[in-house]
């Protein structure tokens, strides 16, 4: 049975509708990271889980009971906000205990769970101190704290990193990672604009563009067989090239000059886009397509090339091995890997894709 | 160009200067100056007497009955408009119908002077035809012509009625200014962690509006202790000194008796209490600072 089911959730803001029709199953114990450009509604529709924001039509059910008009502290459910919402006042033991203590539970029984909630999360030694004494990370944790110290069923994340550093975002990701391995029961839902966040923390990504959900999906599945450009364009960084190709047959596209071999059919025909990821792409004196290497971003173990093709206006980005010497300037070869292309409608138009 | 600007710069600030020298650092220093004096306020001759005024003040029956009147009125000028205002302010700040007229309406008190405000009030106390009275006499029915400020039981409560009356409306709005800067995810921990109202209010609201605590709590302790204005025109401290306090008694020592030596030892001590209570308030305050900074 599904832990949180959303049927055909709406939401509007007077006369703008920034939820249309959002069907959703999230299973027990998953962990499921809704990822979108800002304003996609994947923040609302978290609220809305939580109770914090109404929803205008549709239904929301936690455990097989129906919360759509239940108030947010009796769904059985904790948040973790991104500006962490810690009480500055009291100290981290009384923000980890905060829950308990409005629910008057013994002061022994706080006690008992706050240390072993800060032996988890390692802030033993932090207890005595306010949120003003804490670093970023150290605050995040606190947060993470007072969320799961009365064990609830369903865990809301709001974009809970984005305050931090890279260095301190990619530690924590971790440490969230574990969190939910140690908590095997807890469904977790984690929104984020990250799509890094959401590849490595998911079990199912939920991509949300413009009140909409475009696809669900494991990470590999989202990057494999992406539903559409808008999903092909999110997911996988850098983002998917783009091309205008045609279809010649079911299984053969012509791109500028070349003419590509598709592995399997396409049920498209005529102008058609053409995807592929910058990873897919490859320099090799066999390669059919020729492009203008305009400029290299080198990250030490790849390279990043940015090429001009002369049958798009768009440049085209490809990821190759850091030890590649080339000049910038230069003609070279490419060979797209027939595997990995996707093929879209032309009519499939961009908007936000290369965010 | 240089030497102009700093022309101006010390031009500008000697005039302020001035005024603040003459108007406050002069009669500070002469009334330490005079505490030390036996001069009746007129006379150009008068004598060193050493700390005799001092002396009479461990001996003044009327000093003590001040301290006493001070405390209370001080207590009671302090917290009753700061848990008038809070309270206001948090009913306002819900966003309900007309709540911005009412905000009008409490805060308007401040505007007038405290003269005005105890004119005001000495009427609503008058005993035959004073509003408090007659609105006693329509709910009860019967007589009633209580004398709210010639009463000794009385006078210092009901001035201290009208000045929270005034001053209630100035910590409403600061409280309310306050309320603005509550971030609204604590109150959404609030929600889902199941807090009630009273919870809310008690252990997260109230405790985060403690700067503006601190600035109501300080405005109201300057504000009551230079309280005299509104006890010179309802009650001049009677009667029977039972609405005498320190600043009161200081006036009528020196003005009325014309003891300014003494007086002005009285303000020496009043100085002196005045300095110890902001003294520790500003020790209070670096804490909350270093919480909430």
């Amino acid at each position: 049975m599904a832990q949180v089911t959303l049927k055909n959730i709406k939401k509007s803001f007077g006369p703008t509708e920034v939820i249309k029709g959002v069907d959703l199953d999230i299973q027990q114990g998953e962990f499921v990271v809704f990822v979108g450009p800002s304003g996609c509604g994947k923040s609302t529709m978290l609220r809305m889980i939580s109770g914090l924001e109404d929803v205008s039509a549709g239904q929301i059910g936690i455990d097989g009971r129906d919360v759509t008009h239940v108030s947010p502290s009796k769904r059985d459910l904790a948040m973790v906000f991104q500006s962490y919402a810690l009480f500055p006042h009291l100290t981290v033991a009384e923000n980890i205990g905060f829950g308990l203590k409005l629910h008057k539970t013994p002061k022994a029984e706080i006690n008992r769970r706050v240390e072993e909630v800060a032996k988890t999360l390692q802030l033993e030694a932090l207890l005595d101190r306010t949120p003003r004494q804490l670093s970023g990370g150290q605050r995040q944790r606190v947060a993470i704290g007072r969320s799961i110290i009365r064990n609830p069923k369903v865990f809301l994340f709001d974009e809970p990193l984005s305050n931090l550093d890279a260095a301190l975002r990619g530690k924590m990701r971790l440490e969230i990672a574990r969190l939910h391995k140690e908590l095997k029961d807890v469904t977790m839902i984690y929104v984020t604009h990250d799509q890094v966040e959401a590849m490595t923390l998911a079990d199912r990504i939920v991509v949300f563009n413009q009140g909409r959900i475009e696809q669900v999906g494991t990470p590999m599945e989202l990057y494999h067989t992406p539903a559409n450009p808008f999903v092909a364009g999110f997911i996988g960084a850098p983002a998917m090239n783009f091309l205008p190709a045609e279809m010649l047959s079911e299984q053969q596209v012509r791109l500028g000059e070349t003419v590509l071999d598709l592995p399997q059919s396409s049920a498209l025909s005529g102008a058609v886009t053409l995807g592929i990821r910058p990873e897919h792409i490859e320099v090799s004196d066999g390669g059919e397509i020729m492009a203008t290497l305009d400029l290299m971003e080198k990250l030490g173990s790849e390279t990043l090339l940015h090429l001009t093709t002369p049958f798009s206006d768009s440049p085209l980005t490809a990821r190759v091995d850091g030890a590649v010497e080339l000049t910038e300037g230069q003609t070279l070869r490419l060979k797209f890997n027939p595997n990995a292309v996707h093929i879209f409608a032309a009519s499939e138009v961009r908007p936000a894709m290369t965010a | 160009m240089e030497r102009e600007n700093r022309f101006w710069r010390v031009a500008l600030l000697a005039l302020p200067l001035f005024v603040f020298l003459a108007l406050v650092i002069w009669p500070l220093l002469s009334s330490f100056y005079y505490s030390f004096t036996n001069w009746n306020g007129f006379n150009s001759d008068y004598d060193y007497v050493g700390f005799e005024n001092f002396k009479r003040i461990w001996t003044d029956r009327l000093f003590f009955n001040a301290i006493v009147n001070t405390s209370i009125w001080m207590a009671a000028a302090i917290l009753l408009p700061t848990i008038l205002g809070l309270s206001l302010a948090l009913l306002l700040d819900a966003k309900v119908r007309g709540s911005k007229i009412f905000k009008t309406i409490f805060y308007l008190p401040i505007c007038l002077s405290a003269i005005v405000v105890g004119q005001i009030w000495v009427w609503i106390y008058q005993p035959d035809w004073g509003l408090l009275n007659t609105v006693i006499e329509q709910i009860t029915g019967s007589r009633f012509n209580y004398a709210w400020l010639a009463r000794p039981d009385s006078a210092l409560y009901a001035v201290i009625v009208a000045w929270s009356w005034q001053q209630t409306g100035l910590s409403m709005v600061i409280y309310l200014a306050g309320l603005t800067s509550v971030p609204s995810d604590l109150l959404e921990v609030c929600d889902i962690e199941g807090a009630t109202p009273w919870q809310k209010i008690r252990q997260v609201i109230i405790p985060l509006l403690t700067p503006s605590t601190v600035v109501v709590v300080a405005l109201s302790v300057i504000n009551s202790l230079k309280g005299f204005d509104i006890l010179f025109i309802m009650t001049g401290g009677g009667p029977f000194n039972s609405s005498d306090t320190l600043a009161m008694h200081m006036y009528n020592e020196s003005f009325r008796k014309y003891f300014m030596g003494y007086g002005s030892a009285i303000s020496v001590v009043l100085f002196l209490i005045a300095l110890t209570i902001i003294g520790l308030y500003f020790r209070q305050l670096k804490k909350v600072d270093d919480i909430y900074g």
